[in-house]
């Protein structure tokens, strides 16, 4: 669907997948997930922020998550996303498809 | 599924608002937290948008995912479509000229509606402008006498609400009272001017006469409308002065043709009515007066008609008992027309009154009115406004025709891909989207429709303009095809697709996938839904079909009206030689001479002259319209015709008494007079006539009666006509303007030339004007009647043959699906005869249902045209009758096919398909 390839992302497609994840923990702000994401990544992953807006366009669209006008933690007023059932399907192929890729990869290099 | 994409793409431009402000949220976000720690505002600010991005560019990627997905899914729809069109090639064809043909006459119509109803005219501020009316009770209430402050007039009046009368012509001394509320005192009016239709003139450009519309107007005229020149100067207040230097503003078209460019026209001398003038200015090339019926190719000064019609024309400015001039206003800014009106009814209705000669008079006193003034003078609209909307209804239903029928073929077409549909079904295509995809397929076809309908409505507007001016002479109702139709025309193709495209699309992705696939049969709720369009489909067409049953009959009656003289083989034309500066007793001679001069032309059995033709001669305005007298006995309700030698003769009226007017009738022998049968035996019995006398009070002369003729429908044809009529002499009541009529032998139009080429010689200076066939001229009078019947006639071939496609689609639909039925019923010993029975029982049914229906539609809907007919009553049996069984014939010759088809299956070749 996307057809401009995205910038910062090690992975291609990993982005998605992070924020998947993100949101099947719990229900979050855009702001919040960029947070999340760096925060548990030990700021390892840096996300250019702007490129969330059109990847949550594409899970939206997609079905996976929802969006919904909300308040935040600090009260103010944010479109608050949530994962749906086919979104938590997804997050769980693709979860599999990550393992199985890493795992090649790691064989390939010596690592495992 | 389908309200996600639906809400994507209805709501892009809330979504894209709502994307903007989550981003700003989160840059202001990440710029709180680098602030609490530590940064200064402006960098934690930066540093944010660094992090962030491009934020124009994360937007527009945003936008680009639900576009490119909407925009992706309409090219495939768009590509599917045209391969679904291409695949089935003669339903595509049919379906694109049904909808060229109903968009295309829709267009053509409303084209018209746009150019009288609804355009401004093209001056400045139009909307500021008002037109000054007055409304009163009619002069001739009760009693045949008029009673009534307005005495004579030059100009119209027409009727109003509850029988009263409206008329747009005042006094000029009303004028002149209302003139102060342009001053600082009584601020409504920024202008207030006046102008008078001055009719046909004779225009003399360096000795070439022709005839030329004239409009007589105020010095404010053109700086109340806000119109400046396109070369030279347009007329002021300083040339609007008895006395002053002749000039006159002539029309850009004008220009063009006589002078061949507006800035070769100025200052060039000019004659109007053999009066010398100059031209000092052209009118932009838009601009075509006050009134959309009416484009004059001349304006001279308010005053210039005490110089073309004479010093007697002096009195029509003091005399507060004569209607002539007209006037529009323009509105101060801020000043409403309810303002201005309450400001200056009182004013009037003093002035009026002080006019007042008797308590008759008083007791029904014109009272102002203002009208808006933005789209000119109503006179158009008027004559117009209700014709197209009745027209505009027919086509209407022609489309909505038009649109039933392809729903229907549709419908039959659906089946066919119903186990396409079913299986898309059952592999998960969401139902939206095949409902998105088949409606982009019947928007296409609508699209093209009207493509192809705005070629169609080209050559509408031409048949039409041609049908509507009928030989009018300076028809100025033209329609365009401008931005505003075009919009039109395209939202009605739309709406169009949709309309006969919902339901089939609804229909044929009803998620009942699995009897589909299983047998890949329709089933009951279609077949339903066909007969109820079929059913509709004849009930309009019905409607329409008796409405053009009533025009055609309105006209054969007109036509069959007795005339009592030749309506062939007669050439009409008509000269004035007073405005080329002939004067009585010459002029009386000069048209004697030049009648006997057309009489020696070779195939001219016989040439007379008279007032104006037979058939304008109520409108026309008669030699004498006072009171006649026969003895002391009033003749009411008779015409007078002033009249030429050989006029009955030429005619062919009979003459059943005495003689007619002949050359021995001089202007110095004593007066005389034929008069009609119907007068003779109205006024004289059993008496003789011959010898007898009629009094013209007015004139105080007695004329003795010398002939009787046989009765003459005098006037129009409808209801105006009167058989009583009364002829004079033309050398005695000597008519300023004279139509000559010409009996000939063959075509009477291929005597033109000859007439042009005597009238020449005779007298350059006169142009030959309204030439026209007497039948031509009689028919000029019933255009609107003729232009109906045409178009409607048409109309109802159309309806109907596209009924008859519609039930002719259904039906063979129908015994296809039934081939197995029909099969095991022929297998079981049904006759042939009574399959086809089967099939048409079923086409009379619907055929039947339709006529139930449209029955007493039509007789509620006929009502509304009543004012369209004559002689003809709106719930006429016979035409409902004849509609009724042509629709029947049509419908059961549209069915037989089907039912020939039917019962010529060979049952065990049906019974294997089964």
């Amino acid at each position: 669907m996307g057809r401009k390839a995205k910038k910062n992302d090690s992975l291609p497609g990993s982005l998605d997948m992070l924020i998947l994840r993100t949101l099947s923990l719990r229900d979050l702000h855009g702001y919040g997930i960029v947070q999340f994401i760096q925060q548990s990544s030990d700021n390892e992953l840096l996300v250019e922020e702007g490129s969330l807006y059109p990847a949550l366009q594409r899970l939206d669209l997609n079905g996976w998550i929802n969006g919904a006008w909300g308040v935040t933690s600090n009260n103010r007023r944010a479109r608050i996303y949530r994962i749906t059932a086919a979104g938590r399907k997804q997050l769980a192929d693709e979860t599999r498809k990550y393992a199985k890729l890493t795992l090649a990869i790691a064989r390939v290099m010596g690592t495992e | 599924m389908l309200m996600r994409r639906l809400r994507y793409w209805t709501e892009s431009a809330r979504r894209s608002e709502s994307l903007r402000e989550e981003m700003e949220l989160h840059l202001a976000e990440r710029a709180a937290e680098l602030e609490a720690n530590g940064m200064t505002a402006e960098n934690a600010q930066a540093e944010a948008r660094r992090r962030f991005g491009n934020v124009e560019l994360k937007r527009e990627d945003s936008r680009e995912i639900w576009m490119t997905r909407f925009l992706s899914e309409l090219g495939q729809d768009v590509r599917y479509g045209l391969r679904a069109m291409a695949g089935n090639k003669a339903f595509s064809a049919l379906a694109v000229l049904l909808l060229a043909l109903g968009i295309g006459a829709n267009t053509a119509i409303y084209s018209f509606m746009e150019s009288i109803l609804l355009r401004s005219l093209p001056v400045g501020d139009p909307e500021s402008l008002v037109v000054l009316n007055w409304h009163s009770r009619p002069p001739q209430e009760g009693n045949k006498e008029w009673v009534h402050v307005m005495h004579g007039i030059q100009g119209h009046f027409w009727p109003g609400d509850k029988g009263a009368l409206v008329s747009g012509i005042f006094p000029y001394p009303a004028l002149e009272t209302l003139r102060p509320f342009t001053q600082e005192e009584n601020p409504v009016f920024s202008t207030l001017f006046g102008y008078f239709n001055g009719l046909h003139r004779t225009l003399a450009v360096r000795g070439q006469a022709t005839s030329a519309s004239a409009e007589y107007v105020t010095g404010d005229y053109f700086r109340g409308l806000e119109v400046s020149a396109a070369a030279g100067r347009l007329i002021s207040a300083e040339d609007d002065r008895p006395g002053a230097t002749a000039v006159a503003v002539i029309s850009f078209a004008t220009s063009r043709n006589r002078f061949g460019g507006p800035s070769n026209a100025i200052g060039q001398p000019i004659l109007v009515d053999n009066i010398p003038f100059t031209v000092i200015g052209v009118t932009p090339p838009e601009f075509f007066g006050v009134d959309p019926a009416a484009a004059p190719d001349l304006y001279l000064p308010l005053r210039a008609n005490l110089l073309t019609d004479g010093p007697e024309a002096a009195r029509m400015y003091s005399d507060g008992n004569f209607y002539w001039i007209e006037m529009m206003g323009r509105l101060r800014p801020g000043v409403s027309m309810a303002q201005a009106q309450a400001a200056l009814a009182p004013r009037f209705h003093q002035w009026v009154a002080a006019t007042a000669k008797t308590d008759g008079e008083r007791a029904k006193l014109p009272a102002l009115i203002l009208n808006p003034g933005a789209e000119g003078l109503g006179s158009l609209r008027r004559q117009y406004s209700k014709p197209l909307y009745v027209l505009l209804a027919m086509v209407g239903l022609i489309l909505a025709l038009a649109c039933a029928n392809i729903a229907n073929l549709l419908l039959a077409r659906a089946a066919a891909r119903r186990r396409e549909m079913a299986v898309r079904l059952s592999l998960g295509a969401g139902r939206f989207r095949l409902v998105r995809q088949l409606l982009t397929e019947s928007v296409m076809l609508a699209s093209l429709g009207g493509a192809l309908g705005v070629l169609f409505a080209m050559w509408g507007m031409r048949t039409l303009t041609l049908l509507l001016s009928n030989g009018q002479e300076n028809f100025t109702l033209h329609a365009e095809l401008n931005w505003k139709v075009l919009g039109v025309t395209a939202a009605l193709s739309v709406i169009c697709g949709l309309l006969f495209g919902l339901a089939p699309a609804i229909q044929s992705t009803r998620p009942d996938v699995m009897p589909t696939l299983k047998d890949g049969r329709g089933g009951g709720p279609r077949r339903r839904a066909q007969h109820v369009l079929v059913v509709a489909q004849i009930a309009i067409s019905f409607v329409i079909m008796v409405a053009a049953g009533l025009f055609v009959r309105t006209l054969n009656r007109l036509h069959s009206v007795q005339l009592g003289y030749a309506r062939e083989n007669i050439l009409l034309f008509t000269l004035n030689a007073r405005q080329a500066g002939h004067r009585d007793p010459e002029m009386t001679t000069f048209y004697a001479n030049l009648r006997k001069r057309l009489e020696s032309i070779p195939g001219v059995n016989s040439a007379t002259l008279s007032q104006s033709s037979i058939i304008s001669a109520g409108s026309a305005g008669g030699a004498y319209r006072g009171t006649m007298k026969i003895g002391a006995v009033t003749i009411a309700g008779a015409g007078v015709m002033a009249a030429g030698p050989r006029f009955l003769t030429t005619m062919r009226i009979p003459i059943l008494a005495g003689r007619e007017i002949n050359e021995r009738d001089q202007a110095s022998s004593p007066p005389v007079a034929v008069i009609s049968e119907r007068l003779a035996r109205t006024y004289f019995g059993n008496e003789n006539p011959m010898g007898r006398r009629i009094t013209f009070v007015d004139d105080k002369r007695d004329l003795e009666i010398v002939g009787v003729s046989a009765n003459v429908r005098y006037g129009g044809l409808k209801g105006e006509g009167s058989l009583m009529t009364v002829f004079t002499a033309a050398s005695q009541f000597p008519p300023d303007q004279v139509t000559y009529a010409l009996l000939v032998a063959g075509d009477p139009l291929n005597y033109v030339r000859s007439v042009q080429e005597i009238v020449r010689e005779a007298d350059s200076r006169i142009p030959v004007t309204k030439v026209a066939t007497q039948a031509a001229e009689i028919d000029r009078t019933i255009s609107r009647e003729i232009t109906f019947s045409k178009l409607c006639t048409g109309f109802a071939v159309l309806a109907l043959l596209i009924a008859c496609v519609g039930l002719y689609g259904t039906m063979s639909y129908n015994v296809a699906r039934q081939i197995g039925e029909i099969g095991t019923r022929m297998a079981l010993g049904a006759q042939r005869g009574a399959v086809v029975w089967m099939v048409l029982r079923r086409v009379l049914l619907l055929a039947a249902a339709g006529l139930a229906i449209s029955v007493p539609v039509a007789l509620s809907a006929s009502r509304l045209v009543k004012s369209f007919l004559f002689e003809t009553q709106p719930d006429d049996p016979r035409t409902l009758a004849i509609a009724g069984a042509v629709l029947l014939s049509a419908a059961i010759l549209a069915g037989y096919a089907p039912a020939r088809r039917a019962s010529r299956i060979d049952p065990l070749a049906a019974l294997r398909h089964e």
